[in-house]
Parts: C-alpha cells; structure tokens; sequence
C-alpha cells in the first residue's frame, strides 16, 4: 500500500442500512491514470465516487485519495483541501443557476481565491482572463454573459468542464458527464473532458460503453459492490460487458439492447 | 391483476371527484346560510334610494376639488340674510394650501410604509431564518417564531395602530410600528419559503471546489435568495403604501387622516382628490416594483 498513489482503497467497505454498498478488497490508481468504471444501476458506482470526493466515510478498510486519509471523517479544512484538487463533473445541473457561464467557471478559482474578492465575484484581472480562456477552449465564449439556467444541457456540461480547466484539479471525478445528452453533444463533451484531464488522473463512471475507449485505458466493472474486473480497455470485449449488466436474478432484461431499441420495443409492447 | 387495479383507479377518480363535489355543495350551503341570514335579520337592503344617492354621490366625484377651484367658479361669495356680500373667498387660494397640504401628507404615507415596511422585513428575516425547514432551526425555537409570525400576520394593521397609539401617542412613529408588525409576519413567511426553496446543486457546485463557508453563501446562497427577497420586499412594500393611506384613520397622519376630514365633513370633491392621489401613487408604485423584479426574475 502506497499512499502516494492517486488513490489506494484496501478492504474498503461502505454500508447504509445493514446493506452493503460497496466492499472492494484492494483498489489503486497512479497519478495520470484514466480510469472508467461501469456496471448496473446500483453496483456502486456512485458510492464509490461519493467515497472518493470525501462525501462518504467507509465503515471499514484504508482509504487515501491524494494523500488524505479518507478512512475516518476528515475535518473540514481538511475537506476542503482534498475539494480544491478534486474536480468533479456530475450529471445535470451542477453549476449555480442564477450566475452566468462566466462566473460559473471562476467558482473553479475558489479554492485558490479567498478573502473578500471572492465574496462580492470581483475577481482579480489575471483571473477573469483565465476564465475567459477556458470558456474559449470549450468554444463557450459567445455564452460567457449568458445565465447558466438559459444554457442547453450541452452547453453546462461544457461550462462545468471549462471549471475544471480553471480548477486545474490533480484528480478528476466524472459522474455520467454525459446522462442526457444527445450524440453529437455527447462526443463533444467526452473531447473536451479527455482535454481537461490531460495533466490530471481521470475517473469517469458511464454506461455508454461506445465512450469508453475515448475516456480510459483502465475499465473497472462493478458489481453488487464488488469489483468484477479491473482490465486494460484493449481486454474488455462484448461478453464481459454482457456478463456485468447481466442480473442475477436472471429474467428476460436485455442489457446489450442499444438505448433506442429499447425504447421502441417498450411502445410496441404498450401497443399490443 | 389488471380489473383490481383498473377498479382502485376508477374509484380513486371517482372518489376525488365526489370530493371536490362535496365542497362545492359545502360552499354553496355556505353561501346560501350567510344570504339567507341576512336577509332574515332584514340587513340585506340597499338604503331608501339608492339609484338617487348614487347619482348624487358620482356627481360630486366626478367634480374633484382642485378641478372645480380652477375651472369651476373660483370665487365663493359668503352672503348674509339680506343679500349683501360678506366676504370672498378666493377658492384657488385655498384649494393651493390644501394640495400643499395633501403633498405634505402623501409624503408622510410614503414614509410609514418605506420605514414601515424596512422595520417589518428586519424583524421577518431572523424569524423566517427560524421558521424555514431545511435549516433545521431548534424545534421550539422554529414553533414559536412561527408563532410569532402567524400571531403578526393574522392582527390587522389597524389594530395594531389603534393599540400602539395608545402606547407611542399620535403620529407617524404609531403607523411605522403597526405596518412593521404586521407585516413582519408576511415577510417572515416568504422569506421562509425563498429559504425553503433554496438552490442545493449551487451549494453543492460551490462546493465541490472546496470552497469555504463564506465563500458558499456568498456565490450560491445570496445569488439564489436575493431576487426572491428583492421581491418579496418590494411587493411588501406596495401592499403596505396602500395600508398606510388608511393608517391616518386611527390619527397615525398621512393621507387617511384627509379622508377621515374629507368623509366626515361630507366633502366628496376633496375626497375624490385624496383618492386621486392614492390610486397614482399606488399605480407608479406598482409599474416600478414590477418593472424591478421582472429584471431581478
């Protein structure tokens, strides 16, 4: 166990309600690492990421990410400290509504920024242009005066990215960056979020595994808490996926339908 | 399995439907026991002639005090009983010292209800901090703000003028006060629910940075609570402009004092000037603070 590793978990287990979450043996990942994990709904993944961002304390095992001890509840400068090199992407609405794109994206500064420039967002010169060119490099700058909750799902995604990009965070932690986008906003987004994390490890949970070769080299399946298989994205073919989303209670659910076939099938079915 | 749960879902549809037809049957009971009592109590007549004392009363509004003093006969001849001119009374002279007169007080009724209305969301703001739900205030604590404010919000401004003339004396310190009690209990409730309906994605946004306490409230809490209070504020503040024109009934000063002169020396021309103002003051009011909180919204 090295705890200069990005992220070390041993025998990390997470429990809510006497169910356990999640219960992985032995989990590292080195610095510059990018890593995607999949798996079912309720596999764990976002407890995992939950885990790692310091939201969650697990009931049992070591756990160090960055080099803070997560296996205990840390204390709050200490939080934050671990927050300010940890960028985070979630699905949805993860910016402040009211703000404009520009101001969303210099809530990345933040964790650098204190006193009371930050209070009354009168940034300092070098900032705002720092900012304006992060927007740029996610092609936002039309946007920059735009409110974030006038902006298309897309275009949040991108803004969100543009704060990592002034966050510069070491550790990157992607939740479904791209749940509720369409295609070509979707290849767009995972372009941008592959640039973001050019100089910093990268954890992305997705279930579109077309994605997973432009965001990994690493695949970790999940399953019922516990890691199914850790491989090189080069090992990861159709019947290890199909085996992962398999239940297994075992009915007819189809896990390897593409999206919209399902969907057809479900109105067919509500038809006949 | 499906007739069983077709069956609930009739009936669930069935059964709001019948509910909302027992209400309606309650209301109009209701609406039936309060006429029908009236009527049987003999309150329900419209006066001796009413179509004459409408007409009369319409014709001496339609003749507003200053419009008269200037365009109708500016010159009132006091006369004895013989015929012979007393004195004269240059009417626009007097008509000019009571429009100077009733800008003094519009100026008075816009004061209690600004300073009225400050004092009303001062007191509001702790007690909806109190009140609201997701900030998990002490139980007893949130009860008895929420009492406070329920107890502030159902005593009409009127009330609490009369009482606090009592204690304060006349004048516009008594209106200040009852407009800033009473309306610290609507303040206390919509700043409560803009509370309430606080962004927590923001929050969390901020967050997530590892930003600090203050740095949270300052870029998710404020930006997401302000508009709502700006608002809450300035439509406060315009219900309360409208209050306090009747605060000088109770002797609190301002323009309900001049109709209190006007209606009790059955001077409906001056009446209907006073009015005048109030609806121009109340409308300018209104189409700024609407214009204000569409460019907050």
């Amino acid at each position: 166990m090295n705890p200069a590793d990005c992220i070390t978990l041993e025998s990390v287990r997470c429990t809510a309600a006497g169910r356990t979450l999640l219960d992985i043996e032995r989990l590292t990942v080195r610095h510059g690492e990018r890593v995607a994990i999949i798996g079912h709904n309720g596999a764990g993944k976002s407890t995992l990421l939950r885990l790692l961002s310091g939201f969650l304390t697990p009931a049992h095992g070591q756990a160090y990410v960055l080099g803070h001890d997560l296996s205990r509840p840390l204390p709050a400068v200490e939080l934050r400290a671990l927050r300010v090199e940890l960028g985070q992407v979630l699905q949805g609405l993860h910016l402040v509504a009211r703000l404009s794109a520009l101001d969303n994206v210099l809530i990345g500064s933040l964790g650098r920024v204190t006193g009371w420039r930050s209070w009354i967002r009168c940034h300092a010169a070098p900032e705002l242009a720092r900012a304006g060119s992060a927007l740029e490099a996610v092609g936002l700058l039309p946007c920059a005066a735009t409110r974030a909750d006038r902006l298309s799902g897309g275009e949040r995604q991108k803004v969100a990215i543009a704060r990592l990009l002034m966050q510069e965070p070491k550790l990157i932690l992607a939740d479904e960056p791209t749940a509720a986008l369409d295609p070509s906003a979707t290849a767009e987004v995972c372009r941008l979020l592959r640039q973001a994390a050019a100089e910093a490890t990268l954890i992305t949970v997705i279930h579109t595994p077309s994605l997973l070769p432009l965001l990994a080299e690493r695949v970790i399946g999940l399953k019922e808490g516990k890691i199914a298989f850790d491989l090189p994205i080069a090992a990861v073919d159709d019947q290890k996926l199909a085996d992962l989303y398999r239940p297994e209670t075992g009915n007819e659910f189809e896990p390897r339908q593409p999206a919209p076939r399902q969907g057809l099938i479900h109105v067919q079915e509500a038809f006949s | 399995m499906l007739a069983p749960a077709l069956g609930s879902r009739a009936l669930d549809r069935f059964g709001g439907r019948l509910g909302f037809i027992g209400l309606t049957v309650l209301y109009l009971l209701l609406i039936a026991a309060c006429l029908g009592s009236l009527a049987r109590e003999g309150e329900l007549s419209f006066g001796r002639n009413p179509v004459a004392n409408l007409l009369k009363t319409a014709e001496e509004f339609a003749r507003p005090s200053f419009l008269d003093a200037w365009f109708g006969n500016t010159h009132l001849e006091y006369r004895s009983d013989d015929g012979t001119v007393l004195r004269t009374e240059n009417r626009q002279t007097v008509e000019r010292d009571y429009l100077a007169g009733l800008g003094r007080a519009t100026w008075t009724t816009i004061r209690i209800a600004t300073l009225g209305s400050l004092l009303g969301a001062l007191l509001g703001l702790p007690l909806a901090i109190l009140t609201a739900r997701n900030l998990a205030a002490p139980r007893p604590l949130a009860w008895l703000a929420k009492g406070v404010l329920d107890v502030a919000r159902s005593i009409h401004t009127l009330v609490f003028g009369l009482v606090l003339v009592g204690i304060v004396g006349l004048g516009p310190t008594a209106g200040i006060l009852a407009i800033g009690l009473h309306s610290m209990g609507s303040y206390g409730k919509l700043f409560a629910e803009a509370i309430e309906s606080l962004d927590m994605a923001a929050i969390n946004a901020v967050r997530s940075v590892g930003a600090g306490p203050a740095q949270v409230f300052f870029n998710a809490v404020w930006p997401s609570v302000l508009p709502q209070f700006v608002s809450s504020h300035l439509y406060i503040w315009e219900f309360n402009i409208r209050d306090s024109t009747i605060l000088g009934l109770i002797g609190a000063g301002g323009l309900g004092l001049l109709i209190t002169e006007a209606t009790s020396l059955f001077q409906w021309e001056r009446l209907s000037t006073v009015l005048l103002v109030v609806i121009a003051l109340v409308v300018s009011f209104d189409a700024l603070s609407r214009r204000i909180r569409m460019a907050l919204a």
